[in-house]
């Protein structure tokens, strides 16, 4: 029996994931899936640096400190200006303009910069 | 300036030569009983004339001249020969003989079996003088002398007493040493040598029963001492004689075996010469500290920075009458103190420069305030103390390394974030801009 049902479930998953990578390039805004790609970009360069801190060297650990720091920063900004700008969410963020949103994660954005690179040494 | 010198130069050598003998000074009191003939102690005191000491004499009552004036030592050194005398002029107290020594005034007393006031004294220097009118007595080796007169093997390693090897007649009290570290042994008492009130045969009877019980209730053996010196905090030094007549001319001339002089006359100098701080007086010039590669001394170091202590050490030389850079300690040691030693290393010698002594080190890695010790006490030697307090701080916020080599992934990853938070931010607004367009452009088409 298992052997029979692996492959049906593997075959199974794989349409789903087709089928939900279809829907999210069709059904999504060409803005969002922006956002996408830079949340994706920084998603690596912080999986990068913290598989160097582990695999090679913690030292200097501020830097370490400051460079996953900014990417962990930068997602969190990133993502609340997703979830802010998104159409379907307007019944939640019924005081928020994108504008405003913009203009909010602009702002976090460059303190979050300088206070990386001051601790970055 | 160089004319000055010209002119300086002859009267600073008078000076020199006129100085003292001593680290100092040349003026000797001696309080010599008058039951003692100063003829009968000749070549001692000559061998200190010769030296270049001015003796003054004086009996035990007599009033002058008075060991302290108006609270200031009138005489460098005092020498106490007055083994059986029990009173004393007013000036003469074991509070002032103390007083004496804490004024950097050097004591040289003899005792004798007999108890005096100086007998007392000596228990505070952690001496314990055996009973009364016990005499130390040894019937080894087979001699024609009394068994009170004893030769005595001098040691050989002692830094104090020159290399001559020749034993020393000795007469007189032996005294148990107390625990005091700053007790110095001179001259132990032979092996095989007691304190006994009686000569006889028939005192021995009751020393091997003694014996016999392990020794209890002796005076004996080789851990009594005769001569024993003492050095004070101030550098001043007393050094206790059991017999006064170690140094009288009739032990000097006797001859120890057939032919052979006796070590009396080179011993009393050298115990003298010691005493009277002439010789093994060290001193500590000046210290330095700085960081490696650098010249000035700083207030505060940074933790882990490389430190060099450099200490410069001088010697009393009293042949010549000066001091003079010294470069033999081989053992002298520096702390890197906050309580307890954090650091504790080697200062040893540089070679080639005379009298310096270099260590470098690094700064632990823990901020506070420490201090730089050497604490160098040695038996006879001067002890040597210096204490210099720095305070070791963290780095200051720019004061770590930059820019290393192993944190160019961590650079690269902050500033790829901001630069794509630049593009992003850019593309963003300039994707409102074309929507605004799009929207006017769909308008206008309507239109």
């Amino acid at each position: 029996m298992a052997p029979k049902a692996a492959p049906s479930s593997s075959a199974q998953s794989q349409s789903s994931v087709q089928t939900l990578w279809s829907a999210y390039s069709e059904q999504t805004p060409d803005r969002l899936k922006f956002i996408d790609s830079f949340l994706l970009f920084i998603m690596l360069s912080g999986v990068i640096q913290f598989a160097y801190c582990v695999l090679v060297t913690n030292y200097p650990f501020n830097a370490f400190l400051a460079g996953f720091a900014s990417t962990i920063g930068q997602f969190v900004l990133t993502a609340s200006l997703r979830a802010q700008v998104n159409p379907e969410n307007k019944s939640e963020f019924k005081d928020v303009s994108p504008e405003r949103a913009f203009a909010d994660f602009a702002l976090g954005s460059i303190v979050l910069h300088f206070f990386v690179f001051n601790f970055l040494g | 300036m160089v004319s000055l010198r010209a002119v300086l130069w002859p009267l600073l050598a008078l000076a020199g030569l006129a100085s003292a003998k001593s680290s100092s000074g040349d003026n000797v009191l001696v309080i010599l009983e008058p039951a003692l003939d100063k003829s009968n102690f000749s070549i001692f005191f000559d061998g200190l004339k010769e030296r270049g000491y001015k003796l003054t004499f004086r009996a035990p009552k007599s009033v002058t001249p008075q060991v302290i004036q108006d609270e200031v030592a009138t005489f460098n050194h005092v020498v106490i020969f007055a083994p059986e005398t029990k009173a004393y002029a007013q000036d003469i107290t074991p509070q002032s003989l103390v007083q004496l020594l804490s004024l950097n005034t050097n004591l040289l007393i003899a005792l004798s079996p007999k108890q005096t006031p100086l007998t007392s004294l000596a228990l505070e220097f952690s001496l314990i003088p055996p009973p009364p009118g016990t005499p130390l007595v040894s019937h080894f080796p087979e001699r024609d002398t009394p068994a009170t007169i004893v030769p005595v093997r001098v040691p050989s390693s002692n830094p104090i007493l020159s290399t001559t090897k020749a034993p020393v007649w000795f007469s007189g009290a032996s005294h148990a040493l107390g625990n005091n570290p700053r007790l110095v042994p001179i001259l132990r008492a032979p092996a095989e040598s007691f304190a006994a009130d009686s000569t006889d045969d028939s005192g021995s009877i009751a020393v091997a029963d003694a014996a016999e019980k392990g020794g209890e209730g002796l005076w004996a053996g080789s851990q009594m001492g005769l001569v024993t010196g003492f050095q004070v905090v101030g550098g001043a030094r007393a050094t206790w004689v059991g017999g006064v007549s170690v140094f009288s001319d009739e032990f000097a001339k006797k001859e120890i075996s057939k032919g052979k002089k006796s070590g009396n006359q080179q011993f009393a100098q050298d115990v003298a010469a010691w005493t009277f701080q002439e010789s093994l007086v060290l001193r500590i010039d000046r210290t330095e500290h700085h960081r490696v590669n650098e010249t000035e001394p700083l207030e505060q170091y940074t933790t882990n920075d490389m430190i060099t202590f450099t200490a410069r050490i001088s010697k009393y030389d009293g042949v010549k009458e000066r001091w003079e850079s010294y470069s033999g300690l081989k053992d002298l040691q520096l702390e890197f103190t906050m309580l307890d030693p954090f650091i504790r290393t080697a200062l040893s010698p540089v070679a080639g420069k005379p009298g310096i002594y270099s260590a470098t080190f690094r700064a632990p890695d823990r901020h506070g305030v420490f201090k730089f010790v050497i604490d160098y006490k040695r038996k006879g030697f001067t002890q040597l103390h210096s204490s210099t307090t720095v305070s070791v701080v963290p780095p200051r916020h720019d004061g770590y390394p930059r820019f290393l080599s192993a944190a160019w992934p961590y650079y690269a990853g902050a500033i790829s974030t901001s630069i794509g938070f630049l593009l992003f931010s850019t593309l963003w607004l300039a994707g409102d801009v074309r929507e605004m367009l799009m929207k006017k452009g769909k308008g206008l088409k309507r239109e």
